[in-house]
């Protein structure tokens, strides 16, 4: 067949010119193709992907009008709680109840609100207190349960927005409403609208990245909570796992060595030269500067993810779960990590805090495996200078009934989910410290002062970026859409 | 926001300000100055109008701003409602129409679009609002809702491009824009990009060769009708409709379950093969189950209406998530088939197209009637309404049970008739009289009279039932007055759990009797179950209800469909004894089940009798249910449904089989059967003879026992066979079509006005004559003089083709969609469409066969530059292939594909632990599975297969009919370092290493990978670096390589491995090269 050529051979030669001329500048160059390709290319491509989206061909950096006005944070660290952490065992400390523990939740309180299926037919609503006590903390002299003693140490960095509440009643519509503005699936996600809109800070590691905790059981998560929705695919978060491969396939085969890879790379970039010569398409460079970028990555990414580099008091103020990768501590310590290389968006999710039965043992054993470590996620962020601009947010999906779900017993309770309530806190970047924010009446069944919606929380977030939340919108179907959808104000009386 | 009846004064100095265009900003009139000399309102005006002013002055009523719309022309033309003597447009006059002064003005109290819709209009879009008012402001409907217009086709000068319209109309548009259109692509390119857009699969070595050697004038053509005739013409077609219809192996949201729904996929495919027209092909999805005698593919086409993503997560509110699902089949008849956005009329009236929110559940209330359940049983039970799909083999067996059932039946009456005389000399003789009063009735398996305060059968002590409730471990039973010496008192919350007494199968006749003394208060609880919760497992099992003061029995497999349910509606005495039974005969019907209080039976009312699976779960084991879950009877309380608190009960009967009316009377009320017995048969009612009938036949007629016992081990046999009978989920329409209303806010607990069926009637209006019900609707869809439907489809398979729609916003026809590229071609494409009588084959052809596919991707830079989208089309289409195109190109260039068609998905390669977050795990299958198409890759909505999705799958919890296009990072790791990928380069690898010289085994390999030979620079440029390679990996020592280890193809062990490693990797640069990656 080689007789035939169906191809068109004009430029052959001067590509097969050019790619000897490369091959011998290769030889004598000690960067390689890598740095040269990246650097001829990055002005125009962007930094972590390249789109050619339905609506766009390519997608700079970060949108020509962003940020709207000078962000407080660059980056963030998102601490996402999921399954619902009881308010009444961490920040919402309610002692009038104990007098009242065992007696059915008044209907003055309840106001024919409904309930999940799992609790609505119950016979009774016994009224259920907090097994573990309070005490006030710092100088704001802050109420923390005896379950979190490191949060209660650091209780002056911290914002607690305890009047937080949601329409959605069930993990799923809450989590995805909460991650994307609406309950359904298919809009983006927080991280992926902030890439969208901001861009990347770095060029060798993925914009937004997920962690998981392992080994936490619960409810059931999924990929599209940091999924792009229409937004362009680049901009969905990374999932950073434990184990050999962080990232998938970032692994070359066994025995397969960095070099072996370059070298690749360098065949196969002189072989999509040969191409491009023929095409002319500027594809394919961009798809050559996407190469560069995975070959960057696999460098990177097991550097940031080596934990060898950190002091033993580091691990020990992590605790000693930070030295078990996947745990929640190792996810917080790498989670600093990636901060200081400058990724956006850092976001962790820590499951199990769904406690429907057996509440006082399975909170208990979920503040034993965050508390320590989310305390010094922000003591260490402190230290290097970094929680200044990076903002650090704590909190599930919706909060917990007052009442005990089954049966209520003298040391055992569980609570069904309740959206119209519950605790979660902001630190760091923008933030004002050592303040409680909102209230709820004595049965933390309803807000009494100062709600925030969970679009208020959202809009609040991306002001502290810089972006006006009405403003940061994409097209789709003909629509404008954003993240807070046609809602959310910014809740101005936390940020310092 | 300011409204425009606002500061009129300052309104009329502007006005005499800017009425002449010396006084206008210098930008736009040096806009006006460029624009052509005549404006056509749909192309340049409406654009504007839509995407800048229609939010607020749009066709959403509750939302015009100052009662103006600007979406038709009366609302336009008309005074202004606050400023009288005002106009919004006075047409042909600028000073009159305050549309100009608001748009020029910069006062931010004043201006349109004002400050706060963060919604600016550019000097163009400026201009071209006061040259559209300043001649004469014509409106004209939007384009997409006229019907499709035949225009004269233009010839081309170029002969080879006058051939077919398609190339007439595309050449006059390059004419129009100045451009020519490419050369011819070569062979090879053009046989590659055909295969893949036809089959989505690469021609292989031997058709090339046939093609390249093919001098005849038709050797295209020929390969065109191959490549339509291939059966993977129908697997490639279907890749685009799965996305469409959301097709997908799992449920999505939480708990994110595997439901089979290959069958309807199946369908799909076999759809294409055949050339379903497509008027049909959509009118079986939409409504088949409604055609008149419809086959099963029919029904089961309409599988297409339920692929949405269904909830299982315990806890949601029913209603919300069941009305969700009839909101997501609108959504999809609306983009998918109408290429129109009717979602955004969910929640308010559109504000952009003509489609209200009564629109909007006129065409939800057509998909609203269907017995199903927001919240998916955990237990895995396919969702109702199902289809029973049996395999030819099961299909024989059931039909010849059936068969022998009905001749059984048959033999149970004539042996009832038998014995009538039988029976008569028995009345005669007053031998009815010598049935005791009280006596043990046959078949009773259990009594629990709870003397001596134990909870105890009577019949059978080492048999203990105790007090339960879920996740608590200290229930205890709390003793009181019985009815016969010792009762239960419940607290509404623990049950009497009695173990495995009560479990029988559907088959199976069985009785149970108990006595309850109900508290004054009591509404509502369940008075005994045999099951686990209520709806989380679909209600499956059996149970009596007290619900709103009424009695339900009901057994159900799945909840609501799939199940008998019957109401009794009778005054039931308060805080006194009340005795209730349920029989039941093992006919899995709503006659065979029986409910008598006091020993009466009870008049039901039959609401489902629809029972076709088992009542029983089958020892099922589950993530929360470890250990296998087979409960027995459960008296006064269920799992998260209400009980009967307050309430005592006592005697707790079970017998395995059904009891006589007699019977009964003998347990409950013994002086009434005294009464009956003690008449001589003279003084026998007609109801006591009958009674007493059913008696004799049950305890006296032993050959009529005979034969009832061979009709129940026929029903056993059949029920267990059913069993494992494959189920999918349809369409089936309701008898009474439920009650739908106009959702509030699209909340689906607040109903406004009640709704019809109904169509948008602005689009086109449904005649008086069709039927408003889904196939109604169908057929309105596909009426030729629908300006949607045709173009729509037309639209997407040309995306298929060229990457791009004529329209480019294949989802939005609307006012809010982009304008067609090529209007003519639209047209004529949806014409000639319709008059083929839908034949999408043809239309493929017609697409493939033109010049304009035809063409060369290559561009100069001038070109390029000129149209980088190349929707002008002077180029032929180059596309990265989808994710599933590259991985097939990969396994067939290897040789590793396996081709088979249809049947479950399959689990290929998957890194370990993705599904772990999950709650679940992959198991990865074997053997030839692992090299399926992609198509049928396992579909899990939460954890999305990373090889497809890092290449722009959607999940497919909703319908997309565009994917993106995207160049990441990631995509490049996947293809360097996926197993999947390392195999094939491996098996590729091993190849060249066999071929007769290196450079014949690697012109050979990047022939399979690109479908075109190596050019020189290529060839040489690989061979260099094979001799790189190999020289490389030979000078280490022998050590384990992931190269040789990867995926489950057994390495040749004949070969030298450095050999092997160095062609794997030039297996691999090729595979990761543009020419294998590209469609040009």
């Amino acid at each position: 067949m080689s007789q035939s050529n169906p191809l068109n051979p004009n430029s052959q030669l001067p590509a097969l010119q050019r790619l000897i001329d490369r091959r011998s500048f290769l030889g004598k160059s000690s960067l390689g193709f890598g740095a040269l390709a990246l650097g001829s290319l990055l002005g125009s491509e962007g930094l972590f992907g390249n789109s050619t989206a339905p609506t766009a061909r390519s997608t700079p950096n970060h949108l020509p009008d962003l940020p709207h006005f000078k962000p407080k944070a660059k980056r963030i660290i998102y601490l996402f709680q999921s399954g619902g952490p009881s308010q009444f065992e961490t920040f919402d400390y309610k002692p009038k109840l104990y007098d009242l523990q065992g007696q059915d939740l008044p209907d003055s309180v309840r106001k024919g609100q409904r309930l999940t299926g799992m609790s609505a037919d119950q016979t009774s609503l016994p009224i259920a207190p907090s097994l573990y006590g309070f005490k006030q903390y710092g100088k704001s002299g802050t109420w923390v349960s005896e379950l979190l003693p490191h949060t209660a140490k650091i209780v002056d960095d911290l914002c607690l927005i305890k009047s937080m509440y949601t329409e959605q009643i069930n993990h799923d519509p809450a989590i995805t409403f909460f991650q994307t503005g609406h309950q359904l699936p298919g809009r983006p996600s927080i991280g992926a609208w902030l890439s969208y809109g901001l861009g990347s800070l770095n060029n060798n590691l993925p914009n937004f990245i997920v962690l998981v905790s392992k080994n936490t059981g619960g409810q059931p998560i999924y990929t599209r909570l940091w999924g792009n929705g229409f937004l362009p695919t680049q901009h969905q978060g990374v999932q950073f796992r434990s184990g050999r491969d962080p990232v998938l396939f970032l692994n070359d085969p066994d025995n397969y060595h960095a070099k072996d890879r370059r070298r690749m790379l360098n065949h196969l970039k002189a072989l999509n030269e040969v191409q491009h010569d023929q095409y002319g398409d500027p594809e394919i460079h961009a798809r050559i500067a996407q190469y560069e970028m995975a070959y960057r990555m696999q460098t990177s990414v097991p550097e940031v993810t080596d934990f060898s580099g950190e002091p033993d008091h580091i691990f020990d103020l992590y605790g000693k779960d930070s030295r078990n990768p996947g745990t929640f501590a190792a996810n917080c310590l790498l989670a600093r990590k990636l901060l200081e290389k400058d990724v956006r968006f850092v976001q962790l999710y820590h499951r199990g805090w769904d406690q429907h039965i057996g509440l006082p043992g399975g909170i208990k054993r979920q503040c034993q495996a965050t508390d320590q470590a989310t305390a010094a996620l922000i003591i260490d962020l402190k230290q290097r200078g970094l929680l200044e601009d990076t903002l650090v947010v704590w909190g599930g999906e919706f909060g917990r009934t007052v009442y005990s779900q089954g049966k209520l017993t003298a040391n055992n309770y569980g609570r069904d989910h309740h959206p119209r309530c519950f605790t979660m806190w902001m630190a760091g970047a923008g933030v004002k410290p050592g303040i409680s924010y909102g209230e709820t009446d004595d049965f933390s069944y309803n807000i009494v002062n100062n709600p925030v919606h969970v679009h208020d929380f959202q809009a609040t977030l991306m002001h502290l970026f810089g972006i006006d939340h009405e403003r940061l919108i994409f097209k789709h179907q003909g629509r404008r859409f954003r993240l807070t959808d046609v809602h959310g104000e910014v809740v101005k009386d936390i940020l310092a | 926001m300011l409204r425009f009846h606002h500061l009129i004064l300052l309104a009329f100095g502007i006005t005499t300000l800017l009425a002449c265009q010396a006084e206008w900003p210098p930008a736009v009139s040096e806009a006006y100055d460029a624009l052509p000399k005549e404006l056509d309102f749909n192309i340049h005006v409406r654009p504007i109008l839509s995407d800048k002013c229609f939010l607020c002055h749009g066709p959403d009523e509750a939302k015009q701003e100052a009662g103006l719309r600007l979406d038709l022309p009366e609302g336009a033309y008309q005074e202004l409602a606050n400023s009288p003597g005002k106009f919004a447009i006075k047409p042909g006059s600028l000073r009159k129409s305050e549309v100009i002064h608001r748009i020029l003005s910069n006062d931010p109290e004043y201006m349109m679009p004002t400050p706060a819709s963060n919604i600016a209009l550019t000097d163009y879009e400026k201009a071209i609002l006061i040259k559209w008012i300043e001649k004469g402001a014509e409106y004209k409907p939007h384009w997409a809702f006229m019907p499709p217009q035949k225009t004269k086709i233009p010839a081309a000068a170029d002969s080879s491009w006058n051939q077919s319209p398609i190339d007439q109309l595309v050449w006059a548009k390059l004419k129009e824009k100045g451009m020519t259109p490419a050369a011819p692509a070569a062979k090879a390119i053009i046989l590659r990009r055909l295969s893949f857009d036809l089959t989505g699969l690469p021609p292989t070595p031997a058709e090339i060769k046939k093609f390249l050697n093919d001098p005849s004038p038709d050797a295209y053509e020929k390969q065109v009708d191959r490549l339509l005739a291939s059966p993977h013409y129908g697997e490639r077609m279907a890749m685009d409709w799965l996305d469409l219809a959301r097709f997908a192996d799992t449920h999505g949201y939480l708990a994110d379950r595997y439901r089979d729904m290959s069958p309807w996929r199946d369908w799909v495919i076999q759809s294409f093969n055949d050339n379903l027209p497509y008027d049909k092909f959509i009118t079986w999805q939409l409504a088949g189950d409604l055609l008149p005698n419809p086959t099963k593919e029919q029904i089961l086409a309409t599988g297409f209406n339920r692929l949405h993503p269904q909830n299982l997560e315990d806890g949601i509110i029913d209603e919300e998530f069941r009305s969700a699902y009839v909101s997501d089949r609108t959504d999809v008849l609306g983009q998918g088939l109408m290429g129109l956005t009717v979602a955004c009329a969910k929640c308010h009236d559109h504000k952009y197209d003509p489609i209200s929110q009564e629109n909007y559940y006129q065409l939800y209330s057509f998909f609203n009637n269907i017995n199903e359940s927001g919240l998916v049983s955990w237990e895995g039970a396919t969702p109702v309404p199902t289809l029973m799909l049996p395999t030819d083999n099961q299909a024989e067996i059931l039909a010849y049970l059936e068969k022998k059932i009905a001749t059984q039946d048959s033999m149970l009456q004539a042996s009832e008739k038998v014995e009538t005389s039988a029976f008569n000399d028995w009345l005669t003789a007053e031998q009815y009289k010598s049935i005791p009063i009280k006596h043990t009735i046959a078949g009773q398996i259990a009594h629990f009279d709870l003397e001596n305060s134990k909870l105890i059968n009577r019949l059978n002590p080492s048999q203990k039932a105790k007090m339960n409730r879920r996740f608590s471990k200290s229930e205890h039973p709390q003793f009181t007055t019985g009815k016969h010496g010792k009762g239960l008192l419940l607290d509404g919350e623990a049950w009497l759990d009695c173990h495995k007494l009560g479990l029988f199968k559907r088959s199976e006749a069985f009785s149970i009797q108990l006595q309850v003394r109900l508290p004054e208060e009591l509404t509502d609880g369940y008075l005994f179950h045999k099951g686990m919760g209520t709806r989380i497992h679909g209600f499956r099992g059996y149970h009596l209800y007290l619900k709103e003061n009424k009695l339900e029995l009901m057994m159900a497999h799945t909840w609501p469909d799939n199940a008998i349910a019957e109401y009794a509606e009778v005054e039931i005495p308060r805080k006194e004894w009340v005795s209730f039974t349920f029989t039941y005969d093992g006919s899995s019907t709503a006659a065979g089940c029986k409910l008598y209080m006091n020993g009466e039976e009870l008049k039901t009312q039959v609401e489902i009798d629809n029972l076709y699976k088992d009542i029983i779960f089958y020892e099922m084991v589950d993530p929360i249910y470890p250990k296998p879950i087979e409960p027995g009877l459960k008296v006064g309380a269920r799992w998260r449904g209400k009980g009967i608190k307050g309430a005592v009960v006592d005697d707790l009967m079970i017998f395995d089989r059904e009891l006589t009316a007699l019977e009964i009377l003998q347990i409950n009320q013994p002086e009434a059967l005294q009464t009956i017995l003690s008449k001589s048969p003279s003084a026998l009612t007609d109801t006591e003879q009958a009674q007493l009938r059913a008696h004799f036949l049950a305890r006296e007629a032993k050959h009529y026992q005979g034969q009832k016992q061979e009709l129940a081990r026929l029903r056993a046999i059949y029920a267990d066979s059913i069993e494992k009978v494959q189920e999918v989920m349809v369409m089936k329409e309701m008898p009474k079509p439920r009650k739908a209303y106009i959702l509030e806010r699209g909340q689906y607990d607040v109903y406004g006005k009640e709704v019809f069926p109904n169509v948008p009637e602005r689009i086109l209006p449904m005649s008086d004559e069709t039927a408003k019900n889904r196939l109604g609707l169908a057929q309105w869809l596909t009426r030729p003089d629908h300006p949607l439907t045709a173009r729509v489809a037309v639209n997407r398979y040309w995306q298929l083709f060229f990457g791009r729609g004529l329209v480019l916003t294949t989802e939005d026809f609307g006012s809010q969609g982009q304008l067609p590229s090529h209007p003519a071609l639209l047209d004529l494409l949806a014409i000639r469409f319709i008059e083929s009588g839908w034949d999408v084959k043809q239309l493929a052809k017609m697409i493939v066969m033109s010049s304009t596919y035809r063409q060369r991707s290559v561009a100069g830079e001038q070109v390029r530059k000129a149209d980088p989208d190349n929707q002008w089309l002077a180029r032929g289409p180059a596309l990265r292939l989808s994710g599933e195109m590259i991985r097939d190109n990969a396994l067939l260039a290897s040789g590793l594909l396996y081709k088979k068609i249809g049947g479950e998905s399959v689990k290929p390669y998957q890194p370990a632990g993705l599904w772990k977050m999950n709650n679940a795990t992959y198991f990865p299958d074997s053997g030839r599975k692992l090299y399926r198409r992609s198509l049928y890759t396992f579909w899990k909505r939460s954890v999305p297969h990373p090889t497809l999705a890092t290449f722009d799958a959607p999940d497919r919890s909703e319908c997309t009919v565009r994917r993106q296009k995207t160049n990441t990072p990631l995509q490049a790791l996947v293809l360097m370092n996926d197993p999947a990928f390392i195999e094939a380069s491996r098996v590729i690898g091993q190849q060249i290493s066999k071929a007769i010289d290196i450079e014949a085994g690697i012109s050979h390999a990047f022939l399979q990978l690109t479908g075109r030979p190596p050019q020189p620079a290529e060839i040489t440029l690989l061979l260099h670096t094979q001799t790189e390679e190999y020289q490389e990996f030979s000078a280490r020592p022998k050590q384990e390589n992931g190269w040789l280890s990867s995926g489950a193809q057994p390495l040749d062990e004949d070969l030298d491995p450095a050999l092997i490693m160095a062609n794997a990797v030039i297996a691999s640069i090729i595979m990761n090269s543009d020419a294998s990656i590209t469609k040009r």
